[in-house]
């Protein structure tokens, strides 16, 4: 008895500021003990289900020969890591693979940049508080809408000939009125998706950077006032500073929904033309439900799938950090 | 000489973002002046920016079509009842996260449960593609969708839901419990309310994520079900596209979340930054 209290006690001071153990006092669960593990339990179970259980299921059949045929009859043979060794070769998914790259780069990274270059000119340079809140609305809203009907739009817009995008740089005189370009080309169709990303998804980092600006001390910028500091030296040694974890966060947010989503490539090229466009998600699910040749396409996944890991595991590992660091201040 | 100098800086950054504004707004205007167009109009070489003729029967073709009309509604089945379900589960397991499961097993049993959102869901929806397929309810079900919605939804609700209760102060609680309430009535009448415009946000979030989703939808189903991302191909004939349709159901398909955002915009900012700001 005695020692589980000390054994307690010295437990909760060598963690005394932990985020998830700060204020919490054992001891005084009225209900039975298994009730919280109920509630858990049932999401636990449903996510083991839907998610875990899928994953293995897709690790099982990396080693295996499953297409369609096998599926019906029931029959795969080991085969080892040629699923892998087939992916790694095919240059449709290495080429994929750098179309990602290219993607994630100019895509997640400058919306990230430009998300918060236009959060900061909004707070700090649009002094009307009702204009304000008017322009990040209307900066906010193409988050909202569906990808699918995003994706549908610029399509749209973007066609070649008589779309509203080239048109409208002829008519500010950016385009000379006799050219055309053509962004769902194969040269072009990867920008263009990059294009809409950007329009989509800017939105992410402007609200959660603006919001974070929104919170920070008016008293730390009234003291860099009185000290006659110019805005520049404010925003790069007080602003961006204090904002740096909340940037960090939107970061990561947008870095991993860029990383999995596939909607727009989905809806405005399908991969093309002669597959210019193809990011890996798309590949693997082509391959796994279209053309049914679910062994390779597990292999696929599966590559995705460790990446993914890596970089969930030290994104939550610096979020963890964060919060812990919230709850103390 | 810095006054000016700190001017030109500031007109500058306005007019990049009025630039930014422009770019932005400029899709969603060509849009509404799109769905108000008849189709000869859209099809010209040169498109006009300002409809020659304006119609708004495009709009009334789509509530006259009984297809639009139930996709609309098979989207708001598998979106209302995939939110009520993640929600419900959510608020519990979040609130034993919060208050009961702590420690080690705890955080990362929460940090687990965030991390299912996160991942590429290829990796899910092959297998459930073909298990669902040799179940008797097929891919092509409400069930079917309902089930996968969750694999993002019920991690946001879980996490979003444990930010919220250890945000709410456990001593009231431990009040309630003083004054003889059973945990259960502590639990409604106490920490419910408290939490209350958590669980409107975390509500909205789920319900915006599932009413615009595509991925699963488009693989999954299309004959029994179609929500509306499914439908809107359906509008295109042979090699002709009536784009005047197309945009009057986007319209109509994409205005419920943007009216939710804009009302509830103050409540949202926490959730979709995953409790870091507290917006």
């Amino acid at each position: 008895m005695n020692a589980a209290v000390s054994e307690s006690a010295a437990g909760a001071a060598a963690v005394p500021t932990d985020w998830f153990t700060r204020k919490r006092r054992r001891g005084n669960l009225i209900v039975s003990p298994f009730v919280p593990w109920v509630m858990v339990g049932i999401p636990v179970l449903i996510l083991v289900a839907i998610v875990v259980y899928p994953t293995v299921w897709m690790a099982y059949h990396a080693f295996q020969d499953t297409n369609m045929m096998s599926l019906f009859s029931g029959e795969w043979t080991y085969v080892g890591w040629q699923n892998f060794a087939t992916a790694l070769t095919d240059d449709r998914f290495l080429s994929s693979v750098k179309h990602l790259i290219r993607y994630l780069l100019f895509g997640a990274c400058l919306q990230v940049i430009l998300g918060v270059a236009l959060a900061l000119i909004l707070y700090e340079c649009v002094k009307n508080s009702t204009l304000r809140i008017t322009i990040l609305i209307l900066l906010v809203l193409p988050m909202m809408l569906p990808p699918s009907i995003v994706g549908v739009l610029w399509k749209f817009l973007l066609q070649a000939n008589n779309g509203g995008f080239n048109h409208l740089l002829i008519n500010l005189h950016l385009l000379p009125a006799a050219e055309r370009i053509d962004w769902l080309s194969s040269k072009l169709s990867l920008w263009a998706i990059t294009l809409v990303d950007v329009w989509q998804w800017t939105a992410l980092p402007l609200l959660i950077v603006y919001s974070g600006r929104v919170s920070l001390p008016p008293a730390v910028y009234e003291a860099a006032r009185v000290d006659g500091a110019s805005g520049w030296l404010v925003l790069r040694r007080i602003t961006l500073p204090m904002l740096k974890e909340i940037i960090a966060i939107a970061f990561i947010i947008r870095f991993m929904d860029a990383y999995k989503f596939v909607d727009h490539v989905s809806v405005m090229t399908q991969g093309g033309p002669s597959e210019s466009s193809e990011l890996p998600v798309y590949i693997a699910f082509q391959k796994g439900i279209r053309e049914f040749q679910v062994g390779e396409a597990a292999a696929q996944a599966w590559l995705i799938f460790a990446v993914a890991a890596v970089l969930i595991t030290l994104f939550l590992k610096y979020m963890k950090r964060v919060l812990k660091a919230q709850a103390i201040a | 000489m810095t006054h000016t100098n700190y001017r030109l800086v500031k007109t500058l950054l306005l007019l990049f973002l009025g630039i930014w504004l422009v770019f932005t707004l400029f899709p969603l205007y060509f849009m509404i002046v799109t769905s108000l167009k008849p189709v000869e109009e859209i099809n010209r070489m040169i498109p006009t920016f300002w409809p020659q003729t304006m119609k708004v029967n495009n709009y009334a073709g789509i509530f006259a079509d009984p297809g639009s009309l139930k996709s609309l509604v098979d989207s708001v089945i598998v979106s209302v009842t995939n939110t009520a379900l993640s929600l419900f589960l959510g608020t519990l397991a979040g609130y034993a996260l919060a208050r009961w499961i702590r420690g080690v097993i705890g955080e990362n049993l929460a940090f687990w449960i965030l991390s299912n959102r996160m991942f590429p869901p290829v990796a899910v929806i092959i297998p459930m593609f073909f298990l669902f397929d040799s179940m008797p309810w097929g891919t092509d079900s409400y069930f079917s969708l309902i089930v996968l919605y969750l694999v993002f939804n019920l991690p946001l609700a879980t996490w979003l839901m444990m930010v919220f209760f250890r945000d709410a102060p456990r001593e009231l609680e431990e009040a309630a419990y003083l004054d003889g309430y059973t945990p259960f009535r502590a639990f409604f009448k106490v920490t419910l309310p408290l939490v209350f415009p958590g669980m409107i946000s975390v509500a909205m979030l789920c319900w915006i994520f599932a009413w615009n989703e595509y991925l699963f939808a488009n693989l999954l189903t299309g004959t029994t079900v179609k929500t509306f991302p499914v439908h809107i191909p359906t509008f295109t004939l042979g090699s002709q596209t009536l784009w005047n349709l197309v945009m009057a159901f986007s319209l109509v398909a994409m205005l419920p979340p943007v009216i939710l955002f804009i009302i509830l915009r103050r409540y949202m900012v926490r959730g979709l930054s995953l409790g870091v700001v507290k917006g």
